[in-house]
């Protein structure tokens, strides 16, 4: 037997060197968090899943894991939602549109789209869990023929910290989603639904639960109330998604890092059915 | 089933020879501990080593490897990866650390292969030296099976006596690999095992058996399922209290493969590395993420995840034991924590 599975072999030249890509536009949506646009160094789509994230690279500084906030239907470029919380993203943040940064991706396991295909959608997205869940939404807009009801609700902390308003704006007047928000803290000139997210639930029309997918991304804290909301309505275990987030340093489950239990959040992950989830007491904390 | 015999003698001139090809690596004596260090003859090898003080990992995984280097121009970069196809030969490998090599073989060619690491892997020749009983008290390789190496090396020697006349070891050798078969019968070196030879060999078998003390007396196989039963013991909170979170016992474990990456640019600016390093998951900020959540925030959480890894996770995601035995990691301990008295605890607990 030989040492080493040879055939298995990858004969690249290294699963850690990034592509050089080209931001496109910047869109600043809060105090913190950015949005990028971004073009692969000779055109082409990124090739991703819903849900699943890349590796930004600055060379000099280093990488970060980042959700790829956009569908893969849009074909020209993908989407990056950035907050400022570490030295990567700092640097990334005194960046401007034709400025490059690399990237190595798509990685992980994203949602499997043909699973919800001919079903009704529930999203419960609260704080920056709209950023992944953010690439399943215009999806799903753009595939809507392949898709029942589709539920959309986004708890933010405050109306300043509300992500991608652009896209809040459509959304209220899109009649293919049925959409809510709700903050924790409103201002003043916040007309909207107030409380945690869990409160939007009320909005809800009644769920056909053999036929209703629910996707749950959020704080950890979030996501213990929404599941006790879903499993609530009926909704079978198997038919409930979230997503996580870890350290991540390799992306390929090799680092160590982003193990939960005995999951790798980049291989296995960051999208899991909650009925996995269950059996990792690290994964929800 | 021996394949050869050859006198210690006549090994080391097969290693002498294969210098002229290959940087030789093996157990040197420093200071009352042996280290594997590289050496330009073969008679600088003490194989008759207890235990050398860590395993020869860092020379597969080196404690810090570039991965590319890059450069930036008029607005972009470039990367060219960086491979070390060096020839390496390792001289002396005891089983835990040939069966602590196959694990790390393992993990870095599943799902997603690492040529860094698996070319290196690909250019080394490994010798094996076979324990005929504990290198030192507390081991406890006999329990976890890591003491009986079947595949991972190129040539298994083991010592069956010592020439009476010159304190010479006869060793009798087992061919891993096409490349340990050439390696001896290309020199036309040994003999092929008499009917005596054979029955040494037998013999050297059931006295290393009866060798090994039993340490975990509920049996190996037992842990994965008793550690399945105890994640909320609070043994991890009592022992954990001594830790220091050093990490000591990462750095000597021959199996621990996690790592960092960095990057390093050089003083003509524009230019540098991306490196990998050593990393433990016993250090406070190894789960913690950008903006300041640690997933293992108390050092009981983390010295659950390491004994869960060694015993159980690593062992059900690779089809291989995460732990062979060594002991390394209750050697290093600062606070004398020990995972063989932390499987024995819990184990009467029950």
């Amino acid at each position: 037997m030989p040492l080493i599975e040879r055939t298995s072999m990858y004969r690249g030249d290294s699963l850690y060197e990034p592509r050089p890509a080209e931001i496109t536009a910047v869109e600043k949506l809060t105090a913190d968090e950015n949005l990028y646009t971004i073009r692969l160094d000779g055109g082409g789509p990124l090739g991703h899943d819903p849900g699943q994230f890349v590796q930004v690279s600055l060379v000099g500084i280093g990488e970060c894991p980042i959700s790829i906030c956009s569908s893969p239907t849009r074909l020209e470029h993908f989407q990056l939602c950035i907050r400022r919380a570490g030295e990567v993203t700092e640097h990334i943040h005194r960046l401007d549109a034709g400025d490059t940064v690399g990237i190595r991706g798509p990685l992980g396991h994203g949602f499997q789209v043909h699973e919800l295909h001919g079903k009704d959608v529930l999203i419960v997205a609260g704080g920056l869990g709209i950023a992944p869940v953010r690439s399943l939404i215009q999806y799903i807009l753009d595939e809507r023929s392949r898709f029942g009801a589709f539920h959309l609700l986004y708890g933010a902390r405050s109306p300043a910290e509300m992500l991608f308003q652009t896209d809040v704006i459509r959304w209220r007047e899109n009649k293919d989603v049925n959409f809510h928000t709700t903050v924790d803290r409103p201002d003043e000139q916040w007309r909207g639904h107030t409380g945690v997210v869990t409160t939007l639930f009320q909005e809800l029309p009644k769920l056909d639960p053999h036929e209703t997918m629910a996707i749950i991304v959020g704080p950890p804290v979030m996501f213990k109330f929404v599941v006790l909301e879903v499993l609530g309505r009926r909704i079978p275990q198997k038919n409930v998604y979230c997503s996580l987030e870890r350290r991540m340093k390799c992306g390929v489950g090799k680092c160590g890092h982003c193990q939960a239990n005995n999951v790798y959040v980049c291989l296995e992950g960051p999208v899991f059915r909650y009925g996995e989830l269950k059996a990792l007491r690290e994964a929800i904390g | 089933m021996l394949d050869r015999v050859l006198s210690r003698k006549r090994l080391l001139e097969l290693v002498d020879e294969l210098a002229h090809a290959r940087r030789i690596v093996g157990p040197v004596k420093q200071n009352d501990h042996y280290f594997y260090e590289p050496v330009d003859r073969a008679d600088r090898l003490d194989l008759d080593f207890s235990y050398c003080v860590y395993g020869p990992k860092a020379f597969l995984l080196p404690p810090t490897q570039t991965l590319f280097r890059f450069k930036q121009h008029a607005g972009t970069f470039e990367t060219t990866p960086e491979h070390n196809d060096e020839p390496l030969g390792i001289i002396g490998v005891h089983p835990c650390d040939v069966n602590a090599i196959r694990l790390l073989d393992h993990a870095f060619a599943n799902t997603h292969p690492d040529e860094h690491y698996l070319t290196r892997r690909r250019q080394t020749f490994i010798v094996g030296i076979d324990c005929p009983g504990p290198c030192t008290e507390g081991v406890f390789c006999g329990d976890m099976h890591g003491n009986e190496a079947t595949t991972g090396f190129d040539v298994m020697c083991y010592p069956l006596s010592r020439d009476d006349t010159g304190g010479d070891v006869r060793y009798g050798v087992v061919f891993g690999t096409d490349a340990g078969r050439e390696f001896i019968l290309y020199a036309q070196a040994g003999d092929p095992p008499s009917v005596e030879d054979e029955r040494a060999f037998e013999r050297y078998q059931i006295e290393k058996q009866a060798a090994f003390p039993q340490q975990i007396p509920y049996g190996v196989d037992t842990l994965p399922d008793l550690l399945e039963r105890s994640y909320d013991s609070l043994l991890w909170q009592a022992t954990a209290r001594r830790c220091y979170s050093c990490g000591s016992c990462n750095l000597s474990c021959p199996t621990c493969y996690c790592f960092n990456m960095f990057d390093e640019q050089e003083l003509a600016l524009g230019t540098g590395e991306r490196k990998r390093e050593w990393d433990g998951c016993q250090l406070r900020s190894f789960a913690e993420v950008a903006g300041g959540h640690n997933f293992r925030e108390a050092p009981a959480s983390r010295l659950r995840h390491r004994i869960y890894r060694k015993a159980k996770w690593v062992k059900e995601r690779e089809g291989i034991a995460g732990c062979v035995g060594c002991a390394r990691c209750d050697r290093a301990c600062t606070a004398k924590i020990s995972s063989v008295e932390i499987y024995n605890q819990l184990a009467e607990e029950r």
